[in-house]
């Protein structure tokens, strides 16, 4: 199927940012193709949606926005919508009448819809940035069967081991040196003794818990046969898919009672109020902590999910991305593209990041060189890995990851004895989906 | 015959006992079933601050409205329960006018589908929705795109309100039907001997007729069509247009960790049907025995 | 020689004008399409959708699939086996446990106890409230960090699970939906016993009748007809549980239900017909309620 070329060996996605590549002017010219853009969107109305984020989502739009109205004279207007009912009802909303611009993920999601002709072509907007991001985040974002791009690449984010310094070293461990699966035993069981959470999971979306399963996944049976099984070349009844189970498995007794009750934000508090070991997390949490107290902030680390596999290492990581894409069906499809444009060059960048964005984002213009110890860190992490996933409900077919892969994950966790059932149970499923 | 009295004395004293040990169990579980309405309403009334930092069950150092003044601003609540008004009042208005024409025909006249008809209004209105959502989301957008303009039903203010009456327009035919068979057949044989015309007699002789039924409906209409809030998410992607149920949704994932601006946002959300059931409770009673027990 | 009847009959039926004919087929014809439109057309289409492959989105990917759809949900879909087996739970709960509740809090408000108007109110509340209040309301109590965990003395870290243990979730989401349901039916229930002659009981009681016995048979008797309206209301709602549980629950992995399963997979990231299937499946199950109704409440003029 068309998923799989998306998860392709991006190592210079990481090269760009992490080295801080070459800072190119922060406030670029206007070429002559914006300028004429500028004209011809003035006193247009484009319409943005911004996916969540609260307060600070809606602090940061405005500035971008701002930027864009003042340089254009267009005008933006704006709304935040309940991330996941925009994610849940988005088929039904692109048919409808979307905002012509918005904050989307790269992958199955913008690749399908934009080849069901629900997204814009970016192919023009793409080119135009060309020089600010590099080759394999334009990659990532076309569609590897129509080539065409729907969505421009901004930022991305580690999915990785986070822990408070703190608490490793009262363990008596030293938390720059979790590297192997015993050193990670090692630390939830320490902290298990101490009557904390050894291991913290929220899986009541059915989401949070595939970030476990993929990591472990590449950890043991290495980022070819991952992707090779998200995409039905590899057998989930297959022994080696097991033998990661088998390593989730041992995972489950150091979790919280309450798995199934909490998601992400419940997991970050576990680790806020300093009750749980360790966690596998996307960093976006970070802000959080960070607005929580500066002592917090300083006390979060991230690192690699530990080698099992010594053939494989820590060669894999799931670095999701993320862009904006512009809506096929909105009434300025021109303005919305512009606006898309305009968030993903450096100027809007600068904007965003002015207004307090701390993501990390994939253009070259980016300037790293300011970033404290734990967004070191998280780069530090993004660019020890050779391999990059973007994440099973990324990666996946829409109608197999959210329905099939989610649920069995459930399952597994609150019976893991029944594991070769519902690893029966999926590879029917999977057989059963229409392929053509 | 003595002893039939104290028989009738014991009895009654029983009675009594057993009534006010009733009483007060009820009262006691009456407590505890509104207990959730007024923990919410507890909540509501508590600053922020307070909570954060001495935890929910601390003593109240101050008790404040802030919250509310807070969620109309912050949430715009007001902007959301005009939207409620601009779809509740011509839904239910449109149902009832729609359900009594259904009515006064098939009681009034008789035609072979009469019967046909009364069952599909009544069967209408119990199939589960859930099986409809999409396929109406597809048709609003299919007719939308013949006319030339997709908001023409969909995430349009019209569109909400069709399907509301489409959806509950069977509940009030049926009611109004089963209302209007207890209305004699004398005054229509008269109006119609008098000369007047099928929409005169619809419209000056049963309509009035029809007053308490309706005001009994209308009440009852009024709180369905209010509280429901899923359509709105499926139909309307501006979320600036949803009505206040709606809108609970995105406030309540945004504010999630706010809990005492979402509890003021639900309590302003469910005060109108609140207010009205109190107002016009015999009304509401009316209206739902009225379709159950067949006048 | 026409009697005086059949002279006003054959009046009154021609002096139905072309005009008035098409008025009153206005007045049918309007409401009617509206039905048929927004109701029966997207019922037909599901069912047809239903032996479909399709993702919802071009016209033209539609694949005719027969029945493997069907095949799929009963032979691959364990969450389809947990969705009925909670439906029937529900079922169950309703009709054995929060129906006669209501009944019987309908009884003992009509014996006239001190009060009774306020308690109807009160008991009666829930039912006024929007679902995504109730939602609302129910998540203060519930939620890690709520009343109920503060209560047990548990806060986010610690909390018990009451969402994602399916020991426990199925009972809360039934208490939630009983507190609903069952002011409802206490209302139906007090209108109609309203109905029932006092001087029966009482002359039953002194003749020295317990209680239940003259609820069995006095009382019971004359509702007839609100007893089978309950029954099937009963039955409508537990099938038809929807917005409460999509408010509180989510998704259909928390707690799997028809609706629930019709909705994430009509709808949602992963569009699939396996929903209209799901769809038909509920309608099927609703069709013995829907047409148990139809006939009681139609019974003369079926006849």
């Amino acid at each position: 199927m068309s998923e799989e070329k998306n998860v392709v060996s991006r190592r210079s996605v990481l090269k760009g940012a992490a080295i801080g590549g070459a800072a190119l002017a922060a406030g670029g010219a206007l070429t002559t193709e914006s300028a004429s853009a500028a004209t011809r969107l003035k006193g247009s109305t484009v319409k943005w949606t911004t996916r969540g984020g609260g307060a600070t989502g809606d602090k940061i739009a405005k500035a971008v926005n701002d930027a864009f109205t003042k340089k254009t004279g267009a005008k933006v207007v704006a709304q935040q919508v309940n991330s996941d009912d925009f994610q849940n009802n988005f088929a039904q909303i692109m048919q409808g009448s979307p905002d012509d611009a918005f904050g989307w993920m790269a992958g199955y999601r913008s690749n399908h819809f934009g080849e069901m002709g629900l997204l814009a072509d970016l192919t023009r907007e793409i080119n135009r940035l060309k020089s600010t991001l590099p080759t394999a985040a334009i990659k990532g974002s076309t569609s590897p069967v129509s080539k065409k791009p729907y969505i421009l690449p901004t930022t991305y984010y580690p999915w990785a081991l986070h822990y408070r310094k703190s608490m490793v070293k009262d363990l008596g461990m030293n938390p720059e040196s979790i590297n192997t699966w015993d050193d990670f035993v090692k630390l939830m069981t320490l902290t298990q003794k101490k009557g904390l959470v050894g291991y913290s999971l929220g899986a009541k979306g059915g989401w949070e818990a595939m970030g476990t399963f993929d990591i472990l996944n590449a950890r043991v049976n290495g980022y070819k046969y991952h992707i090779d099984l998200l995409n039905g070349r590899a057998k989930w009844t297959d022994a080696r898919t097991k033998e990661t189970f088998k390593y989730f498995a041992q995972l489950i007794p150091f979790m919280n009672d309450n798995v199934m009750d909490i998601s992400w934000d419940g997991m970050r508090d576990l680790l806020l109020q300093k009750k749980t070991g360790a966690m596998m997390m996307g960093s976006w949490f970070a802000n959080d902590f960070k607005a929580k107290s500066q002592a917090d902030y300083d006390d979060l680390w991230v690192v690699p999910f530990p080698q099992i596999n010594p053939k494989f290492g820590r060669d894999t990581i799931d670095a999701p991305l993320d862009g904006i894409s512009v809506a096929a069906n909105g009434k300025n499809v021109d303005g919305g593209k512009a606006l898309a444009e305009f968030w993903a060059s450096p100027e809007g960048i600068k904007e965003a990041v002015k207004a307090g964005d701390t993501n990390i984002y994939v253009s070259k213009s980016f300037d790293t060189s300011s970033y404290d110890a734990f967004n070191k860190q998280k780069l530090a992490v993004l660019a020890s890995a050779q391999n990059i996933m973007f994440f099973l409900d990324r990666d996946a077919r829409g109608d197999f990851a959210g329905p099939v892969v989610g649920p069995a994950i459930q399952n597994f966790i609150k019976k893991p004895a029944d594991i070769n059932k519902i690893l029966e149970n999926v590879q029917a499923q999977w057989d059963a989906l229409p392929k053509n | 015959m003595s002893t039939g009295v104290v028989q009738n004395e014991q009895y009654r004293n029983s009675q009594k006992r057993k009534d006010t040990f009733i009483s007060i169990f009820i009262g006691i579980f009456a407590f505890v079933w509104i207990f959730p309405i007024l923990w919410t309403i507890w909540t509501s009334l508590r600053p922020y601050n307070d909570i954060i930092s001495y935890g929910i069950f601390s003593w109240p150092r101050r008790l404040t409205f802030d919250n509310y003044i807070n969620a109309i601003n912050e949430m715009e609540i007001g902007k959301y329960l005009l939207n409620s008004l601009i779809v509740t009042v011509p839904s239910v208005i449109l149902t009832l006018f729609f359900g009594s024409l259904v009515a006064f025909v098939v009681t009034r006249y008789k035609y072979k589908f009469n019967l046909t008809l009364l069952l599909l209004f009544t069967a209408g209105n119990m199939l589960p929705i859930v099986l409809t959502y999409i396929p109406v989301f597809w048709m609003f957008i299919w007719v939308g795109e013949l006319f030339g303009n997709r908001n023409l039903l969909y995430n349009n203010y019209g569109g909400l309100i069709l399907v509301h009456v489409g959806f509950q327009v069977g509940f009030a035919t049926f009611v109004l039907s089963s209302y209007m068979k207890t209305i004699p057949k004398e005054i229509s044989e008269s109006a119609t001997i008098d000369g007047a015309n099928v929409f005169r007699h619809y419209w000056n002789v049963i309509l009035p007729l029809l007053r308490p039924a309706l005001a009994a409906l209308s009440v009852l209409m009024t709180t369905w069509i209010y509280n429901e809030f899923f359509w709105a998410l499926v139909l309307m992607s501006d979320d600036s247009k949803r009505p206040i149920t709606s809108a609970l949704r995105r406030l309540q994932g945004q504010y999630v960790t706010d809990f005492n601006l979402l509890a003021a946002g639900a309590i302003i959300a469910a005060s109108p049907t609140v207010i009205m059931f109190f107002v016009l409770r015999k009304q509401f009673i009316a209206g739902l025995t009225l379709g159950s027990t067949k006048g | 020689m026409k009697t005086a009847a059949t002279i006003k009959k054959n009046r009154s039926r021609r002096s139905l004008s072309k005009t008035d004919r098409f008025t009153l087929a206005t007045f049918v014809g309007i409401p009617t399409l509206l039905q048929i439109i927004l109701l029966w057309v997207p019922a037909v289409v599901t069912v047809i959708l239903s032996f479909t492959y399709w993702n919802g989105i071009r016209l033209k990917d539609i694949q005719w699939a027969g029945i493997q759809n069907y095949k799929n949900i009963f032979f691959n879909n364990p969450l389809f086996y947990q969705a009925l087996k909670n439906n029937g739970i529900w079922l169950a709960f309703f009709v054995l446990i929060a129906t006669p509740l209501g009944i019987l809090l309908a009884y003992q408000i009509d014996r006239g106890i001190k009060g009774h108007a306020f308690y109807e109110s009160i008991y009666y509340l829930p039912v006024v409230l929007s679902l995504a209040v109730i939602g609302i309301i129910w998540n203060f109590m519930l939620q890690p960090g709520g009343f109920v965990q503060g209560l047990m003395g548990r806060d986010i870290g610690n909390a018990i699970s009451i969402y994602g243990d399916p020991k426990i979730n199925t009972w809360v989401i039934l208490g939630i939906a009983s507190w609903r349901h069952i002011g409802y039916i206490m209302l139906l229930y007090l209108s109609g016993l309203k109905s029932v002659d006092p001087a029966l009981k009482e002359a039953a009681a002194i003749d020295g009748a317990t209680e239940w016995q003259i609820f069995r048979k006095i009382i019971l008797p004359t509702m007839q007809p609100v007893n089978i309206i309950i029954v099937v209301i009963t039955l409508i709602e537990s099938l038809r549980a929807f917005d409460l549980v999509y408010i509180i629950y989510g998704s259909p992995t928390i707690f799997p239900l028809l609706n629930l399963l019709v909705f994430q997979n009509f709808a949602g990231q992963g569009i699939s017909m396996k929903g209209a299937a799901y769809a038909v499946i509920l309608l099927l199950l609703c069709i013995v309620p829907i047409i148990t109704y139809l006939r009681i409440s139609f019974k003369e003029d079926l006849k």
